[in-house]
Parts: C-alpha cells; sequence; structure tokens
C-alpha cells in the first residue's frame, strides 16, 4: 500500500503549544480513545481465533495500541495537560459494539473490516494530516503511529484480498452491511460540526471550531479519512462506482 | 445491500468494457447534481459548503456505466470515470496534481479492461503532450478525441454561417488557441476555405510554425500573440481555447461575427458584451442510436438542451468502440488533418453520430433534430479530403 504517513514532516511543524495546548489536549484524547478502543478489539479478536498465529498476532496487535495509546498520553504530559480516553463516548461505544457483533457471530473476516478497513483509514489519514502541523515530538509521535497503523493495514489487506476472491458478491455485501453501521458512525464524528450534541471525549467544548488554529479543519479530517478508507476498498477490489455511491450517501 | 448498489456492483464484475470516457465535473452545480444523484432522492442534497470540502478528495473512479447504440445496430459499453479534478482547480498552479488525477483516471479505465478511451474536456488537454504519463498499459488504447471535436467545430462553423447567409469564402477567420492539437486541427480544415486567417496563441515560434504550413496553400495568414495586433477584423471566430475575459474580443471583431466558444471550460455569452454577435458552442455532437447511464444520469453528466449530446472528444472513442476499431485515433498536438477530420467523421455518421445541434449560454439556437440543417450529409464531408 502506498504509504500515507510520512516520517519525513514538514518544517511549517512548528507552532507554539502555549496557547494550542487544549486544542492538542481533544486532538490527542480522540486519538488515544481510538487506541484503546483498537486494543481492546483486538484482544476481543483473539478470543475467536482458532489459528495460534492469529491469536498471536492479534494479541500482539492489543499490545501494540496500547503502547500507542501510552505515547499519546505520555505527550499530552509533555505539553502540561491530561490525556483521558473515553471508549463509553457515545460514537465510540456505537463503534465497539459494532465489533462487538462481529466477534458474537465469530466472524474473524467481519472484525478486520470493521477495525483495519475503516477504523484504521480513519486512524492513518488523520495521523498523517495532525503529523504535518503538530510541533516536535508530537508530530513525530503521530506520524510514528500513523505510519505503524499502515502496516497493521497492509497485513489485513492479503487476508481480506483473498477472502474477497473465494466469493466477491459474499464479500462485499459484508462490507456494505459494516459500512452502514460503522461508516455512518464514523461519519457523524467526522462531521464539521457536532450537531447532536457533546461527544463525551472533548474535555470542555466541542475542538472542532478550534481546530483552524492548529492548521487543521474537521472538513480536512473528514476528506482525508474518506479519501482513505475509498483508496482501501479500491485495493481491495470493490468496483468505485460503489463505493463512492456509499460514501456519498454518508450523513454529513 | 441495497438494490441500487448489489445491482451496479454485479454488473460492474460480470460486463465487459469497450470503452471508457475520462470528464470531470465542468462546474460546482454539475459537480452537485452528480453527488446528489448518487445520494439518492431520498436524502437531502449535500450542501454547497459540503461539496466544496468533499470533491477534492474524491480518487478518480467510475461513476457510471454508459450504453450506446449504432444506428446499424452496433453496440458499445462503457464507464465514465471522473477525475474529479475540482471546477475551480484547472490553473496551471495544479497541473500537477491534475495530470496525477487523469492518471489515475486513466488507471481505472485500464483495470476496467476498457479496449479504448477518450480523454474528456480538460482531461486530453492535460494529456494532449503528455501521452508518455499515462501509465503502462497492454489492451488498451487512449485518444484525446480532438479530431472529431475539431471535425464537429469545423461543421458548426459551416452550418452557423448557412443559417446567417454567410459566405465562408469571404470571410475572416480567427482562431484563438490557434497552436493547441483542435486549433491548429481547425486552422488545417478551414484555411483552405477561408479568405484570410487570423492565428492567436501564446507561443509566438508556433505560430510561425503554423502559419508557414499553412501558407503553402496560399492562404493569407496573419499571427499574433496579442489579438490588439490584427490589422482587420475577424467576422468569424473560433474560440480553441478559453478566453481570460471574452472582453479580448472586443473591437477585434466585426460587431454580427459568428463566434464559436470551443474553449474549456466555455465562458462566451452572446447577451454579456456582444450583442449581436452570434455565439454557440463548438465541438459537440450527439448520437442519436441512444444512449443510456446506469444510474441515470441524463441531463447531469450531459448537461445540454438537446438529448445524447456529448463532448466530440467523448464521442470519438465511442464511435471507434462501435466502430471496433481500438486504435489510438488522436495523439499528441498538431497531427489533425483535414483528411483524419473526415475519416472520423465517416467512422461517427455510419453510427449516426452527428454534430449536435447550436446552442449557447442561452439556450437553443435551432429546433433540434428538426432543424432544416441537419448536417447529416454534410457531416459526411464538411471536411473534405485534400
Amino acid at each position: 500500500m502506498e504509504p500515507v504517513t510520512s516520517l519525513d514532516r514538514s518544517p511549517m511543524a512548528c507552532t507554539s503549544l502555549s496557547t494550542s495546548a487544549p486544542i492538542w489536549q481533544d486532538i490527542l484524547a480522540q486519538a488515544m480513545t481510538g487506541e484503546v478502543l483498537a486494543a481492546m478489539n483486538y484482544a476481543s479478536l483473539s478470543e475467536i481465533s482458532d489459528d495460534p498465529a492469529e491469536v498471536a498476532d492479534a494479541l500482539e496487535h492489543a499490545e501494540g495500541e496500547r503502547g500507542h495509546a501510552a505515547s499519546f498520553a505520555a505527550e499530552g504530559r509533555k505539553i502540561g495537560v491530561d490525556v483521558a480516553n473515553n471508549v463509553d463516548a457515545k460514537h465510540w461505544k456505537r463503534l465497539r459494539e459494532a465489533f462487538l457483533r462481529c466477534i458474537t457471530e465469530r466472524d474473524f473476516i467481519g472484525c478486520l473490516i470493521v477495525q483495519e478497513i475503516m477504523l484504521e483509514s480513519f486512524a492513518v489519514a488523520s495521523y498523517s494530516r495532525v503529523a504535518k502541523v503538530a510541533p516536535g515530538s508530537l508530530g513525530e509521535t503521530f506520524a510514528r503511529i500513523g505510519a505503524e497503523e499502515e502496516d497493521h493495514v497492509d497485513h489485513a489487506m492479503s487476508i481480506l484480498r483473498a477472502e474477497r476472491a473465494r466469493d466477491a458478491q459474499r464479500f462485499d455485501d459484508k462490507v456494505y452491511r459494516l459500512h452502514l453501521e460503522v461508516m455512518t458512525t464514523l461519519a457523524q464524528m467526522l462531521a464539521k460540526e457536532c450537531k447532536d450534541g457533546h461527544c463525551e471525549v472533548c474535555h470542555a467544548r466541542c475542538v472542532k471550531p478550534s481546530l483552524f488554529d492548529v492548521r487543521l479543519s474537521a472538513a480536512e479530517l473528514r476528506g482525508a479519512s474518506l479519501q482513505q478508507y475509498l483508496k482501501t476498498l479500491d485495493m481491495l477490489g470493490l468496483p468505485g462506482e460503489v463505493t463512492l455511491t456509499w460514501v456519498t450517501q454518508l450523513p454529513v | 445491500m441495497g438494490n441500487s448498489v448489489a445491482g451496479v456492483a454485479t454488473r460492474a464484475r460480470t460486463s465487459e468494457v469497450d470503452f471508457a470516457l475520462i470528464g470531470h465535473p465542468e462546474s460546482w452545480r454539475a459537480a452537485a447534481d452528480v453527488l446528489a444523484v448518487l445520494r439518492g432522492p431520498e436524502r437531502t442534497p449535500l450542501p454547497d459548503d459540503e461539496i466544496k470540502d468533499i470533491l477534492p478528495w474524491i480518487p478518480p473512479r467510475a461513476v457510471c456505466h454508459v450504453d450506446i447504440a449504432s444506428i446499424v445496430d452496433a453496440r458499445a459499453r462503457g464507464l465514465y470515470i471522473d477525475s474529479f479534478i475540482p471546477p475551480d482547480r484547472l490553473e496551471a498552479d495544479d497541473v500537477h496534481e491534475n495530470i496525477a488525477r487523469v492518471r489515475k483516471a486513466a488507471a481505472c479505465a485500464i483495470e476496467a479492461g476498457a479496449k479504448i478511451v477518450s480523454l474528456g474536456g480538460f482531461s486530453s488537454i492535460l494529456i494532449e503532450g503528455n501521452f508518455d504519463q499515462l501509465p503502462e498499459r497492454h489492451d488498451t488504447v487512449f485518444t484525446t478525441g480532438n479530431t472529431l471535436t475539431a471535425g464537429f467545430i469545423v461543421q458548426g462553423i459551416q452550418k452557423m454561417c448557412a443559417l446567417e447567409g454567410r459566405d465562408l469564402s469571404r470571410s475572416t477567420l480567427l482562431i484563438v488557441g490557434a497552436t493547441g492539437d483542435v486549433g491548429s486541427g481547425c486552422a488545417r480544415c478551414l484555411a483552405p476555405v477561408v479568405q484570410r486567417v487570423l492565428l492567436s496563441a501564446r507561443k509566438v515560434e508556433r505560430l510561425r510554425r503554423l502559419a508557414a504550413e499553412l501558407q503553402d496553400d496560399g492562404v493569407q495568414i496573419e499571427v499574433a500573440t496579442d489579438l490588439q495586433q490584427f490589422s482587420v477584423e475577424a467576422d468569424v471566430v473560433i474560440c480553441a481555447a478559453s478566453l481570460p475575459s471574452p472582453s479580448l474580443l472586443l473591437g477585434r471583431i466585426a460587431p454580427d461575427a459568428i463566434v464559436c466558444d470551443a474553449g474549456y471550460p466555455k465562458n462566451l455569452s452572446p447577451t454579456a458584451e456582444m450583442l449581436d454577435a452570434k455565439v454557440f458552442f463548438g465541438g459537440l455532437g450527439q448520437i442519436t442510436g441512444g444512449m443510456k447511464f446506469t444510474p441515470d444520469f441524463h441531463g447531469v453528466l450531459n448537461r445540454h438542451p438537446f438529448p445524447d449530446v456529448v463532448h466530440g472528444c467523448l464521442l470519438e472513442g465511442m464511435a471507434l468502440a462501435l466502430e471496433h476499431r481500438f486504435e489510438p485515433f488522436s495523439q499528441g498536438r498538431g497531427f489533425i488533418t483535414p483528411q483524419r477530420v473526415h475519416e472520423i467523421e465517416t467512422i461517427a455518421a455510419r453510427h449516426g453520430i452527428y454534430l449536435a445541434p447550436l446552442y449557447n449560454a442561452d439556450g437553443p439556437l435551432e429546433d433540434g433534430l428538426d432543424a432544416g440543417w441537419n448536417g447529416r450529409e454534410e457531416s459526411m464531408g464538411t471536411c473534405t479530403e485534400q
């Protein structure tokens, strides 16, 4: 897969942290929540795998995601803010529930689609954009973790491609069903404004209107995430005109 | 899975693709309409600001299937692939990003197994001098479609002159963007049949080369990079390149000049600053055997006041697909000759692809298929072999 996250970051990534720390606090909180959720998802996945190699992989990934969460917490401490995660926040909770439904059905492929294709597209694209503007070690951490998440996706792609080769129609139907469930929630999270109340992760008011202060925008993060999602589906071989329709039908 | 979505998915996997058309939204309105169709009537259309936020992030991809029919019972199946170049990013600053988008769109066409690909609108302008930048391909050929575009521009000029009772042989023809592929093709076709030709473009060396080529046929030629430098007014004008402002033509053309807006995007309006000029949009054809989009993008992808009207550049690929001539008919810059125009016009006409009824920004200039000058006979030989 063509790398999205560059470890060679732009020299423009050097904004003052004195005024922007509360913004980074919320960005880190969202990222950390995603990593904790991913760790929980991989741990759950290890419980339904029969193949010892898959179990080991899942546990290793879970450990890696916990490490990412710890890295984000450490970056928060460096800039003098506490980074809290909340996997029970309304959107994240729905994402976890969608994953758990796949676990209940012992649907290993469904789990990979939710975690690697949907949630990781969001993570890889968002981290890549944040890495470009975040100062110092904060930006470096986002870039490093983004690159590691891309490796996860590459690993899953080979499994998913093989699965699709067995029965493309069945595979695409499954992706679409999960798309409706998971991407609808992600699209609500990525909307330019949180129209249905506080997300329960930002520490005070919604961070989205303040993203411009750190040269980000909710629109950019959403656009990059959906682009990454479409590209990942392309690489799996799903018809581009179909996936475009799916994405344009998401809530805004 | 929703029925419409499932239907397209199944079809994409099972159908054979003869041709692909690469295009992009002509305006934000056009982009909004495409997205509205994709969202479906049950969902509220996206607000304009959302569309401007989203569109630049959409990777090039197929948008719909296109089935076409010939008047001699030939059929061809194709794909419309949108490069999603944002309508406000057609400037030189964006050229590398835009070429990358066309490359990706081309890769989609190759992956879909298209045997011939037409490069529509701005895509052909980007690629006509950069064919080596297209992805490696084996069984897919690319055409800019410029030859048929030039043919329809020439036919349009001839038709408009006939409708207005003008004698083309006594005209002074101005071509703006004369050294481009389409502009130079039009010059080669029309120079032998007008009294004088004025050639305008940005690069004087290329102008001189084209003038030298045309003068071999004994035509009176003037060249200028600045329209104000011409010694005479033109009464027939082809804008093969978009003008930064239509006002640049003022004072350099006869008040009642016939003006073919063949640039991209089309930005000449008869009501703005040229009240008496006879402005029409050039380079458009009509596929009379029928054209069907799946999903239904009729009137959305082809936003014209007449049915089944398509840009000549795209029709060239369709005509070649119907003819089973999967060859790179138009490539590079400066190779369009009257003979090649005649050849592609003949192929197109054989399958019922003719000059579209004339219209401009204000609407139709004639009554569609019932117009007196219907172009059928003439389209077989307006650009007569020399």
